[in-house]
Protein backbone atom coordinates (compact mmCIF):
# COMPACT_ATOMS: atom_id res chain seq x y z
CA UNK A 1 0.00 0.00 0.00
CA UNK A 2 2.85 2.40 0.70
CA UNK A 3 4.59 1.09 -2.78
CA UNK A 4 0.70 2.24 -4.34
CA UNK A 5 1.07 5.76 -2.28
CA UNK A 6 4.61 6.44 -3.80
CA UNK A 7 3.82 5.11 -7.07
CA UNK A 8 1.47 7.81 -7.35
CA UNK A 9 3.70 10.56 -6.24
CA UNK A 10 5.78 9.26 -9.08
CA UNK A 11 3.10 10.17 -11.65
CA UNK A 12 2.29 13.74 -10.65
CA UNK A 13 6.90 14.33 -10.44
CA UNK A 14 6.39 13.69 -14.20
CA UNK A 15 5.20 16.81 -15.59
CA UNK A 16 2.32 16.67 -18.20
CA UNK A 17 4.34 17.40 -21.83
CA UNK A 18 1.16 17.11 -23.63
CA UNK A 19 0.07 20.65 -23.96
CA UNK A 20 3.78 21.56 -24.75
CA UNK A 21 3.68 19.13 -27.72
CA UNK A 22 0.78 20.25 -28.91
CA UNK A 23 2.03 23.63 -28.78
CA UNK A 24 4.84 22.97 -30.96
CA UNK A 25 2.87 21.03 -33.11
CA UNK A 26 1.26 23.93 -34.36
CA UNK A 27 3.95 26.36 -34.34
CA UNK A 28 5.79 23.66 -36.92
CA UNK A 29 2.44 23.61 -39.06
CA UNK A 30 2.48 27.67 -38.82
CA UNK A 31 6.27 27.87 -39.85
CA UNK A 32 5.49 25.21 -42.64
CA UNK A 33 2.57 27.65 -43.95
CA UNK A 34 4.28 30.96 -43.83
CA UNK A 35 8.17 29.78 -45.04
CA UNK A 36 6.92 28.61 -48.85
CA UNK A 37 4.92 32.45 -48.37
CA UNK A 38 8.04 34.44 -47.72
CA UNK A 39 10.08 32.79 -50.42
CA UNK A 40 6.96 33.28 -52.41
CA UNK A 41 7.37 32.91 -55.69
CA UNK A 42 11.30 32.71 -55.91
CA UNK A 43 12.59 29.00 -57.06
CA UNK A 44 15.89 28.37 -58.58
CA UNK A 45 17.99 25.07 -57.97
CA UNK A 46 21.27 25.91 -58.11
CA UNK A 47 24.00 24.54 -60.12
CA UNK A 48 26.57 21.93 -58.85
CA UNK A 49 30.18 21.67 -59.02
CA UNK A 50 32.59 20.60 -56.64
CA UNK A 51 35.72 23.38 -55.94
CA UNK A 52 33.64 25.71 -54.59
CA UNK A 53 34.31 28.00 -52.04
CA UNK A 54 32.38 27.96 -48.37
CA UNK A 55 30.62 31.53 -47.72
CA UNK A 56 28.38 30.92 -44.47
CA UNK A 57 25.66 33.39 -44.21
CA UNK A 58 26.35 36.85 -42.55
CA UNK A 59 24.25 39.49 -41.63
CA UNK A 60 23.79 41.98 -44.06
CA UNK A 61 24.63 39.33 -46.81
CA UNK A 62 22.78 40.82 -50.20
CA UNK A 63 21.58 37.93 -52.44
CA UNK A 64 20.73 38.45 -55.87
CA UNK A 65 18.37 35.61 -57.36
CA UNK A 66 17.48 34.71 -60.92
CA UNK A 67 15.05 32.25 -61.35
CA UNK A 68 13.77 30.07 -63.66
CA UNK A 69 12.27 32.41 -66.27
CA UNK A 70 14.94 35.16 -65.42
CA UNK A 71 13.14 37.16 -63.16
CA UNK A 72 14.88 39.38 -60.14
CA UNK A 73 14.33 38.69 -56.82
CA UNK A 74 16.45 40.90 -54.62
CA UNK A 75 17.08 39.59 -50.91
CA UNK A 76 13.92 37.24 -51.97
CA UNK A 77 11.67 40.12 -53.12
CA UNK A 78 10.59 40.46 -56.56
CA UNK A 79 12.28 43.47 -58.05
CA UNK A 80 11.27 44.80 -61.35
CA UNK A 81 14.30 43.98 -63.87
CA UNK A 82 14.36 47.75 -65.19
CA UNK A 83 14.50 48.85 -61.39
CA UNK A 84 17.62 46.58 -59.73
CA UNK A 85 20.08 48.53 -60.95
CA UNK A 86 18.93 51.85 -59.14
CA UNK A 87 18.32 49.39 -55.84
CA UNK A 88 21.32 48.07 -56.05
CA UNK A 89 23.23 51.02 -56.26
CA UNK A 90 21.48 52.67 -53.27
CA UNK A 91 22.58 49.56 -51.38
CA UNK A 92 26.44 49.40 -52.70
CA UNK A 93 26.86 53.73 -52.69
CA UNK A 94 26.73 53.50 -48.46
CA UNK A 95 28.23 50.08 -48.21
CA UNK A 96 31.86 50.28 -46.87
CA UNK A 97 32.26 46.29 -46.68
CA UNK A 98 33.44 44.17 -49.73
CA UNK A 99 30.98 45.23 -52.38
CA UNK A 100 30.57 41.39 -52.64
CA UNK A 101 26.58 40.38 -53.86
CA UNK A 102 25.32 36.87 -54.04
CA UNK A 103 23.87 36.04 -56.92
CA UNK A 104 22.03 32.67 -56.49
CA UNK A 105 20.31 31.70 -60.29
CA UNK A 106 18.53 28.55 -61.48
CA UNK A 107 20.90 25.96 -63.20
CA UNK A 108 19.00 25.73 -66.48
CA UNK A 109 18.75 29.46 -67.19
CA UNK A 110 20.09 30.27 -70.30
CA UNK A 111 23.51 32.46 -69.86
CA UNK A 112 22.99 35.50 -71.49
CA UNK A 113 20.31 36.01 -68.38
CA UNK A 114 22.94 35.65 -65.84
CA UNK A 115 25.50 37.23 -67.67
CA UNK A 116 22.49 40.43 -68.22
CA UNK A 117 22.51 40.49 -64.86
CA UNK A 118 26.31 40.51 -63.93
CA UNK A 119 26.32 43.20 -66.26
CA UNK A 120 23.78 45.20 -64.03
CA UNK A 121 25.68 44.56 -60.99
CA UNK A 122 28.94 45.62 -62.07
CA UNK A 123 27.27 48.98 -63.34
CA UNK A 124 25.92 49.62 -59.94
CA UNK A 125 28.96 49.21 -57.89
CA UNK A 126 29.32 45.20 -57.09
CA UNK A 127 32.86 44.14 -57.59
CA UNK A 128 32.58 40.60 -56.90
CA UNK A 129 29.68 38.32 -57.49
CA UNK A 130 29.59 35.07 -55.88
CA UNK A 131 27.33 32.70 -57.87
CA UNK A 132 26.24 30.14 -55.13
CA UNK A 133 26.68 26.40 -56.26
CA UNK A 134 25.41 23.68 -54.25
CA UNK A 135 28.13 21.18 -53.49
CA UNK A 136 27.72 18.12 -55.55
CA UNK A 137 26.92 14.64 -53.45
CA UNK A 138 29.93 13.17 -52.39
CA UNK A 139 32.29 15.23 -53.57
CA UNK A 140 34.96 17.45 -51.55
CA UNK A 141 37.01 20.64 -52.87
CA UNK A 142 40.21 19.88 -54.07
CA UNK A 143 41.31 23.21 -52.93
CA UNK A 144 43.13 23.56 -49.78
CA UNK A 145 42.43 26.90 -49.18
CA UNK A 146 38.63 25.90 -48.99
CA UNK A 147 38.75 23.12 -46.94
CA UNK A 148 40.39 25.46 -44.17
CA UNK A 149 37.45 27.97 -44.52
CA UNK A 150 34.95 24.70 -44.19
CA UNK A 151 36.54 23.38 -40.84
CA UNK A 152 36.36 27.05 -39.32
CA UNK A 153 33.67 28.71 -40.50
CA UNK A 154 34.34 32.03 -38.28
CA UNK A 155 37.60 32.73 -40.14
CA UNK A 156 35.73 33.01 -43.09
CA UNK A 157 34.93 36.71 -43.30
CA UNK B 1 -8.62 0.00 -3.07
CA UNK B 2 -6.27 -2.72 -4.90
CA UNK B 3 -8.61 -1.45 -7.73
CA UNK B 4 -7.58 1.70 -7.21
CA UNK B 5 -3.77 0.83 -7.21
CA UNK B 6 -4.41 -1.37 -10.02
CA UNK B 7 -5.77 1.66 -12.31
CA UNK B 8 -3.04 3.85 -11.29
CA UNK B 9 -0.31 1.19 -12.27
CA UNK B 10 -1.65 0.70 -15.62
CA UNK B 11 -2.12 4.62 -16.49
CA UNK B 12 1.62 5.02 -15.40
CA UNK B 13 2.16 2.34 -18.32
CA UNK B 14 0.05 3.17 -20.82
CA UNK B 15 1.43 7.10 -20.94
CA UNK B 16 4.67 6.72 -23.60
CA UNK B 17 7.48 8.68 -22.04
CA UNK B 18 8.45 10.90 -24.55
CA UNK B 19 10.57 13.71 -23.40
CA UNK B 20 13.81 11.75 -24.45
CA UNK B 21 12.62 12.45 -28.11
CA UNK B 22 11.28 15.50 -27.88
CA UNK B 23 15.08 16.38 -26.32
CA UNK B 24 16.41 14.64 -29.71
CA UNK B 25 14.50 16.46 -31.88
CA UNK B 26 14.94 19.83 -30.33
CA UNK B 27 18.62 19.09 -30.87
CA UNK B 28 18.34 18.18 -34.34
CA UNK B 29 16.42 21.30 -34.94
CA UNK B 30 18.95 23.26 -33.39
CA UNK B 31 21.86 21.52 -35.14
CA UNK B 32 19.89 22.24 -38.28
CA UNK B 33 19.56 25.83 -38.44
CA UNK B 34 22.93 26.08 -37.31
CA UNK B 35 24.24 24.31 -40.34
CA UNK B 36 22.02 25.19 -43.42
CA UNK B 37 23.03 28.76 -43.46
CA UNK B 38 26.73 27.52 -42.38
CA UNK B 39 26.66 25.28 -45.58
CA UNK B 40 26.34 27.77 -48.34
CA UNK B 41 29.25 27.54 -51.21
CA UNK B 42 29.71 29.59 -53.84
CA UNK B 43 32.53 30.71 -56.95
CA UNK B 44 33.56 34.15 -56.36
CA UNK B 45 33.79 36.14 -59.80
CA UNK B 46 35.61 39.58 -60.42
CA UNK B 47 33.17 41.62 -62.50
CA UNK B 48 34.14 43.81 -64.96
CA UNK B 49 35.07 47.68 -63.97
CA UNK B 50 32.20 49.57 -65.30
CA UNK B 51 34.47 52.19 -65.65
CA UNK B 52 37.57 51.17 -67.55
CA UNK B 53 40.56 53.37 -67.94
CA UNK B 54 41.75 53.82 -71.81
CA UNK B 55 45.12 51.74 -71.25
CA UNK B 56 43.27 49.08 -69.48
CA UNK B 57 41.46 48.46 -73.23
CA UNK B 58 44.76 47.72 -74.65
CA UNK B 59 44.52 42.95 -74.51
CA UNK B 60 47.09 41.37 -72.23
CA UNK B 61 48.73 38.90 -74.55
CA UNK B 62 49.56 36.71 -71.65
CA UNK B 63 46.02 36.30 -70.21
CA UNK B 64 43.61 33.00 -70.35
CA UNK B 65 40.11 33.30 -71.87
CA UNK B 66 37.78 30.35 -71.67
CA UNK B 67 34.99 30.18 -74.03
CA UNK B 68 32.36 28.09 -73.41
CA UNK B 69 30.76 27.35 -76.42
CA UNK B 70 27.54 25.97 -77.52
CA UNK B 71 26.84 22.36 -77.73
CA UNK B 72 29.77 21.84 -75.05
CA UNK B 73 32.24 22.77 -76.45
CA UNK B 74 34.97 24.37 -74.99
CA UNK B 75 37.98 26.89 -76.19
CA UNK B 76 40.82 28.14 -74.24
CA UNK B 77 42.15 30.71 -76.43
CA UNK B 78 40.59 29.92 -79.59
CA UNK B 79 42.07 26.83 -79.28
CA UNK B 80 39.13 24.03 -79.06
CA UNK B 81 39.41 21.61 -75.69
CA UNK B 82 37.19 18.55 -75.42
CA UNK B 83 35.27 18.25 -72.34
CA UNK B 84 37.23 15.59 -70.66
CA UNK B 85 40.44 16.94 -71.31
CA UNK B 86 39.83 20.01 -70.10
CA UNK B 87 40.74 19.97 -66.59
CA UNK B 88 44.04 18.39 -67.33
CA UNK B 89 44.51 21.14 -70.11
CA UNK B 90 44.24 23.90 -67.55
CA UNK B 91 46.36 22.47 -65.61
CA UNK B 92 49.10 22.31 -67.62
CA UNK B 93 48.77 25.90 -68.02
CA UNK B 94 48.39 26.99 -64.29
CA UNK B 95 51.02 24.86 -62.99
CA UNK B 96 53.90 26.77 -64.26
CA UNK B 97 51.77 30.34 -64.05
CA UNK B 98 52.64 32.60 -61.67
CA UNK B 99 49.72 34.47 -62.06
CA UNK B 100 45.84 32.26 -61.45
CA UNK B 101 44.00 34.32 -63.54
CA UNK B 102 41.32 33.24 -66.16
CA UNK B 103 38.48 34.44 -68.08
CA UNK B 104 35.42 33.08 -68.40
CA UNK B 105 33.34 33.82 -71.41
CA UNK B 106 30.20 32.26 -71.86
CA UNK B 107 28.06 32.17 -75.29
CA UNK B 108 24.99 33.87 -74.76
CA UNK B 109 23.31 30.20 -75.77
CA UNK B 110 24.55 27.75 -73.34
CA UNK B 111 23.10 26.82 -70.03
CA UNK B 112 24.68 28.39 -66.96
CA UNK B 113 25.37 25.30 -65.19
CA UNK B 114 27.94 24.84 -67.62
CA UNK B 115 29.50 27.74 -67.13
CA UNK B 116 29.88 26.80 -63.77
CA UNK B 117 30.87 23.48 -64.84
CA UNK B 118 33.59 25.07 -66.21
CA UNK B 119 34.47 27.86 -63.71
CA UNK B 120 34.58 24.90 -61.19
CA UNK B 121 36.99 23.21 -63.53
CA UNK B 122 39.45 26.41 -63.53
CA UNK B 123 39.33 26.68 -59.89
CA UNK B 124 40.08 22.87 -59.69
CA UNK B 125 43.31 22.96 -61.81
CA UNK B 126 44.81 26.11 -59.34
CA UNK B 127 42.51 29.29 -60.91
CA UNK B 128 42.37 31.66 -57.95
CA UNK B 129 40.99 34.44 -59.97
CA UNK B 130 37.75 34.15 -62.43
CA UNK B 131 36.68 36.89 -64.26
CA UNK B 132 33.95 38.10 -66.34
CA UNK B 133 34.79 39.88 -69.49
CA UNK B 134 32.42 43.07 -70.24
CA UNK B 135 30.14 42.01 -72.92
Amino acid sequence: MGMSVSGGGGVKAEPNVTPMIDVMLVLLIIFMITIPQINAGFKAVPPEGQNLKPHPEVEGDQVLGIDSEGRYYLNKRPVRNEDLETLVKQIYETRTEDKIMYVKAHRELQYLKVVDALDRLARSGVAVAALITEQAPGTESLIESDKLLGSKPSGGQ
Amino acid sequence: MSMSADSGGSNLSNDMNVTPMIDVLLVLLIIFMMIIPMSRKAIDTQLPDPNPQPQNSQVNPDQIVLEILPDDKYAINKEPVEKAALLARLKTIYDPRPEKIIFVKGDTMVAYHTVIFAMDQARGAGVKVIGIPPK
